[in-house]
């Protein structure tokens, strides 16, 4: 699976919502309705599944899907 | 006498910390209690540096017992608010609304201990991979900005989760209280609206009033649709703004407009209709004024108390 799936997949986990609304550009405050400790869970997740550790500074810059494809492209 | 690991850690005498409440917790009140053998906690909230470090030395001069700040990590000062906890080497730090991790290196270096508050189990996990010395396991029972889990299904979940020592909050205002969070797996407790009401605090009067009238379900949550819901005593301000919250188009700029600077209003100016009455669900617990010695001295009796009796059971 590519990584934009798999982040896919996690989003639709963790935010509970419909995979339609995950587009890549979607926003995870601002569109899927998340809050600050959802990111946190969400970072979390992220961490897990591609054996990384995403430091707070970085994390604060992950606001979209495609942000965080092109963090673990570059990171992973 | 009730002691923990975390008592060594800190060089306290009693597991007990003291709310660090913006506005209300100064220089005066952190002193009496850290006198009486527990943590008191200087609230920074959004006050200017300079603020901060007159109440410090304040502190400073009525204690010489380890006492803490509570920086509100949204502070528009908290880079400032750093620097003072740094030139004075304030020994124990609580920190919310945020991650501390950026400041967490050079307060190790100065020799302060961070003790952050958090209300997931997420956070927690995130926070204690940082040198933290413990965490505190926030409930929403408690007053002021509130996360979703009670203290109850909060604490036991981050005790299983991190390797640190947790504390519980929320909902604790006396010696049964304090027995639940040891028992839930806490190594101490932090008590805020009951030492609101301690005769060292410098909050104004109507204040503590409003906390001794207060029942069990006047404290109430407002703001929950900003993101950022706040526990207070239910007055004209709470109802307005509950008016607000549930119409069809939510007036946000005016949910701003009458939240901004309205707990100043209630905790100094006294305006306890339209000011903010931040207490936590406990409130209808506090029945009357005592000094900070007094409150740290029945929560250790009670608590011992029920936990020689409850062994009893077995």
């Amino acid at each position: 699976m590519s990584v934009l799936d798999t982040i896919k997949e996690i989003v639709v986990e963790e935010l509970a919502v419909d995979p339609d609304e995950v587009t890549d550009d979607a926003s995870f405050i601002d569109d899927l309705g998340a809050d600050s400790l959802d990111i946190v869970e969400l970072v979390m997740a992220f961490e897990e599944e591609f054996d990384l550790e995403i430091p707070d500074e970085d994390a604060e810059s992950i606001a979209t899907v495609n942000d965080a494809v092109e963090y673990i492209n570059e990171n992973a | 006498m009730l002691k923990t690991e975390l008592c060594t850690s800190l060089g306290i005498e009693y597991p007990i910390l003291q709310g660090g409440m913006a506005w209300i917790a100064t220089g005066e009140l952190a002193a009496a209690v850290s006198n009486a053998g527990g943590l008191g906690i200087i609230g920074a909230g959004n006050a200017p540096a300079e603020v901060v470090r007159a109440e410090i030395e304040k502190t400073k001069e009525l204690t010489d017992q380890p006492y803490g700040v509570n920086v509100m990590l949204l502070s528009p000062h908290v880079d400032q608010v750093m620097e003072v906890v740094y030139e004075e080497k304030v020994p124990v730090i609580t920190t919310g609304a945020g991650n501390p991790g950026k400041y967490i290196e050079k307060l190790k270096e100065v020799g302060t201990k961070v003790i952050p508050v958090v209300a997931s189990v997420a956070l927690a996990k995130r926070m204690a991979r940082m040198e933290v010395e413990a965490l505190i396991a926030e409930g929403t029972e408690a007053g002021g900005h509130i996360g979703e889990l009670t203290t109850m299904a909060l604490v036991p979940q981050i005790v299983d989760a991190v390797d640190v020592p947790v504390i519980a909050a929320g909902g604790i205002g006396d010696g049964r209280g304090f027995a639940a969070a040891l028992t839930l797996g806490a190594q101490g407790i932090q008590v805020g609206t009951r030492f609101v009401c301690a005769e060292e605090c410098t909050v104004h009067p109507n204040y503590k009033q409003a906390i001794i009238k207060a029942r069990d379900r006047d404290a109430v949550v407002t703001a929950r649709s900003t993101g950022h819901p706040v526990r207070n005593l239910k007055n004209r301000l709470t109802r307005k703004l509950s008016k607000l919250e549930n119409s069809q188009e939510v007036d946000k700029e005016r949910l701003e407009e009458l939240c901004v600077g309205s707990l100043r209003k209630a905790a100094r100016e006294g305006d306890v209709k339209e000011g903010s009455v931040m207490a936590g669900q406990v409130a209808g617990m506090v029945e009357r004024e005592e000094t900070a010695a007094e409150i740290i001295d029945s929560l250790l009796a009670e608590a011992n108390e029920i936990l020689k009796e409850k062994a009893k059971l077995l």
